[in-house]
């Protein structure tokens, strides 16, 4: 049967980094076999827990990268926080159709948090010349940012807490709607659902005949 | 996968392929079928005794299926996002088949239409199989009044539903069967 089975693939955690005090990136060995495209994710499983991650890195990467938001107390996240470098893993997948596509409206992207990994995925397979909206608490957490913003046309870096230097103070959404030029474009969101639910409600007032891709916070 | 919750609020929903649509969208209302189905396949494999774990799981093949076919109707034709997805193999069709002469093989010639009914399991089984037939409805509908090419829509979904239709009224006499409830017959 061509549909619905889901193969696992077995990984060691190689190595992490902590990006700031409620992120880290983990690398897992590359399963031999395993292909997948930018913007896709993989779903580790670890008992009964299963949580999905969107791969952080190009299509052609020797190492399997996965940016991660420590949720407090969650079981994915905290094991994948705590596990000894080594230890045996396994993942299903690739999973997932966010997917960037080339079109004849302009690219946007908006990330908050760790959903910023898609886009640096993409922007290692070579995409570039989009607007990045990337949404952050503190300055500290936007992860990714020297390499997103190079690949960048506009890059935006907006903090819903503090500000900083060359940084928007607000929600993405609050720079989309006093900034973004009225007119159709191609939305990527991936991050938390509020942002989701906002600029998806701003691309339905403000900018008809936009399509919207959205990843939920991976 | 989490799911999007807020963005469908104002009755606008996101295909696959990006496209913000009313929910009333031919295309929407299309998956909408499909997932009733889905959902009512559930009922059925829930109604079984732990004693049928085979058949439970064949009904959860199905509703794989139906998952990746809800997502092909979600996406439009000539989006890069529909060279992704799985459609149903000519292998998948000959599976559905085979289950339909494995199935009837254990049921006797049928004399007469039938009430359907009967146990539970096999209540729930004709139920989907009218939904399968009003998905099959849809799915037609969205190929020849929306932009849906026949032959993309067809290749392989609607087949698909004709032949799972005749899969779910066996499964509906081997339900009764299974459970010794004879099927009742129509007197006219």
């Amino acid at each position: 049967m061509k549909t619905g089975r889901v193969i696992p693939f077995t990984t060691r955690l190689r190595d992490r980094t902590w990006l700031s005090e409620k992120a880290f990136q983990v690398a897992l060995d590359r399963p031999g076999g395993f292909r997948f495209l930018s913007g896709q994710s993989i779903r580790i499983v670890n008992g009964p827990a299963e949580r999905d991650y969107s791969l952080a890195c190009a299509p052609d990467s020797e190492l399997l990268m996965l940016c991660v938001r420590h949720v407090p107390h969650g079981i994915l996240s905290t094991f994948l926080a705590e596990a000894p470098l080594g230890t045996s893993l396994t993942f299903t997948g690739p999973h997932g159709y966010f997917l960037f596509q080339n079109s004849s409206r302009p690219p946007v992207f908006v990330a908050t948090g760790a959903g910023v990994a898609p886009f640096f995925s993409m922007v290692g397979a070579g995409v570039s010349g989009f607007t990045l909206l990337h949404g952050a608490r503190t300055a500290n957490e936007l992860y990714y940012e020297m390499h997103l913003r190079a690949a960048s046309a506009l890059y935006v870096p907006c903090l819903s807490e503090g500000n900083a230097a060359g940084c928007f103070s607000g929600r993405v959404s609050d720079w989309a709607a006093e900034h973004l030029s009225p007119r159709a474009y191609d939305f990527y969101l991936c991050g938390s659902r509020e942002m989701i639910r906002d600029v998806t409600r701003l691309a339905d007032e403000r900018f008809p005949g936009s399509l919207v891709h959205t990843e939920i916070f991976h | 996968m989490k799911t999007n919750v807020g963005s469908g609020d104002r009755g606008i929903t996101s295909l696959l392929s990006g496209e913000r649509v009313p929910k009333s969208h031919l295309r929407v209302d299309a998956c909408g079928e499909v997932d009733e189905l889905s959902s009512v396949l559930g009922a059925c494999a829930a109604a079984l005794s732990p004693a049928h774990t085979d058949l439970q799981r064949e009904i959860q093949g199905v509703q794989s299926d139906l998952l990746h076919i809800g997502a092909w109707l979600a996406t439009s034709p000539g989006s890069p996002t529909r060279q992704m997805l799985r459609t149903i193999s000519p292998g998948r069709l000959r599976e559905i088949e085979d289950a339909i002469d494995r199935l009837e093989a254990e049921l006797p010639p049928l004399q007469s239409f039938l009430l359907p009914g009967g146990h539970a399991t096999a209540a729930w089984a004709h139920i989907a199989r009218t939904v399968c037939r009003r998905a099959e409805r849809r799915v037609q509908s969205l190929a020849a009044e929306a932009e849906e090419p026949v032959t993309e829509s067809a290749e392989g979904i609607l087949p698909y539903l004709n032949r799972l239709s005749t899969y779910l009224f066996a499964l509906a006499r081997y339900c009764n069967k299974l459970h010794g409830v004879p099927d009742t017959t129509w007197k006219g």
